[in-house]
């Protein structure tokens, strides 16, 4: 919000002030303990760190539609060398992609922006495999060529990988789907005189599923 | 607090009640919290929609439940109802709409009446717009009824995380509660079928050209 006309000065100023609290002292209602915090990245080393932000396609609406902004990495596991995408959003550190890249995956430029590629991903941001396409930005045309390079050269590097899979890494993957958590994004209407339940998503029911299918 | 019906979980959990006039930017706030996006189009909320909202922080994986409600009139004044047992509460206006601010009060009481002695946010949306109307300065309700004061802009994400970093602070006591990053799960393996990868191609034909929504502000990237 960088501004030099002097109104907007103004409002910087107020604005730095802004986290004095000017709340009335209110009686906590719950007691919360510090906790040990896991990124899941722990096992990992980042190939590449940049900030971005990210869009999805909408498919019914014919539309980008974001998904939010942040730091992308591509995380490189140091054991298995299997190589994930993870982006967070910025601020409130949660993540808005989570997926593999495997060989068959390719980044291409968005028409006419080459600030901007587009790739498909079979994404595990919100705990569920889910069909996504995506497109992300960046600030530069170089920082969008670093990625969607780094993005090709991870998918080559991945081949060959596919076939010699260890039984670790199985174990490893079927450990972390065992404490995935469920999803529970219903959606739950009121009005005055009508109370209406959105149908209920079927997503604990694919996750379950694809618990069995992996055992 | 949930829904009857919804889902309950074993981790803390706040009803949070979120009120101001039709129009402000209530229901896309929340939706930039869930899914990120920046809905433009307007469609008033019809009563209230509850949307639950995780946020983690170091003392853990803490929820809201955003009762979104409906600022105009028309489709119905808010119902006690929908404050009873309130624990938190933002009141939003939309500083390039005096009217709105000048509501503000109005919203306070109603919330009052119902809720007592809880933490409330007092936010100014729509900070990125040019022509503002309501100045940082002309904001002072938040000093005669002592509440927090953000400036907020759910466009540009300019303090979006605020009121609910500030709501958590205050309901659980600690002024040094932050948000952390929240475990990336190991994806599991997938196979792309033939029919998958065409029904693919075929998405992104149609994708590439369309544009994105905010190809124009290179600002926005923090």
């Amino acid at each position: 919000m960088a501004s030099n006309d002097p109104e907007h000065k103004e409002e910087e100023e107020t604005t730095a002030a802004e986290d004095e609290d000017t709340g009335a002292q209110i009686a906590p209602i719950v007691k919360l303990e510090e906790v040990a915090v896991s990124t899941g990245e722990e096992d990992e080393d980042a190939i590449l760190d940049l900030k971005a932000k990210l869009y999805r396609f909408d498919k019914d609406g014919n539309q980008w539609k974001e998904r939010g902004a942040g730091s992308v990495k591509f995380l490189k596991h140091k054991k298995s060398e299997r190589v994930r995408l993870v982006m967070r959003q910025s601020k409130t550190l949660k993540i808005c992609a989570n997926h593999l890249i495997i060989p068959t995956m390719s980044v291409q430029e968005h028409s006419g922006n080459e600030k901007s590629c587009v790739w498909h991903a079979s994404d595990f941001a919100d705990g569920e495999l889910k069909d996504e396409l995506f497109c992300i930005r960046f600030a530069t045309v170089d920082n969008c060529k670093k990625f969607m390079e780094t993005f090709q050269e991870v998918a080559e590097s991945q081949k060959g990988k596919e076939e010699n899979k260890d039984a670790s890494t199985a174990a490893e993957l079927l450990e972390s789907l065992t404490v995935g958590e469920k999803k529970d994004e219903e959606k739950v209407e009121v009005t005055e005189e009508v109370k209406e339940v959105a149908p209920e998503k079927v997503s604990e029911v694919k996750a379950v599923e694809s618990e069995k299918k992996e055992e | 607090m949930a829904l009857p019906n919804q889902q309950t979980v074993d981790y803390p959990s706040f009803k949070l009640v979120i009120v101001g006039d039709g129009g402000i930017g209530k229901t896309t706030f929340v939706k930039r919290h869930l899914t990120g996006e920046f809905e433009k189009k307007y469609e008033p909320t019809i009563g209230v929609e509850v949307h639950p909202l995780d946020f983690f922080t170091n003392c853990g994986k803490i929820r809201f439940y955003c009762w979104d409600t409906a600022g105009q009139e028309k489709f119905g004044g808010l119902r006690d109802g929908y404050y009873v047992h309130g624990q938190c509460a933002i009141i939003m206006f939309d500083v390039t709409a005096r009217l709105t601010y000048k509501n503000v009060p109005t919203w306070y009481r109603d919330l009052c009446r119902v809720c007592e002695n809880i933490p409330i946010v007092l936010c100014g949306n729509k900070v990125d717009m040019k022509n503002r109307q309501v100045k940082a300065k002309q904001v002072t309700f938040h000093r005669k009824k002592n509440l927090q004061y953000y400036e907020i802009s759910a466009k540009s994400n300019y303090n979006y995380e605020k009121p609910f970093l500030y709501l958590a602070r205050k309901l659980a006591g600690d002024a040094n509660l932050h948000f952390v990053e929240s475990p990336a799960l190991a994806p599991p393996e997938v196979q792309i079928d033939m029919a998958a990868q065409k029904e693919h191609e075929d998405e992104l034909v149609k994708a590439l050209i369309q544009p994105l929504p905010d190809d124009d502000d290179d600002d926005a990237f923090d």
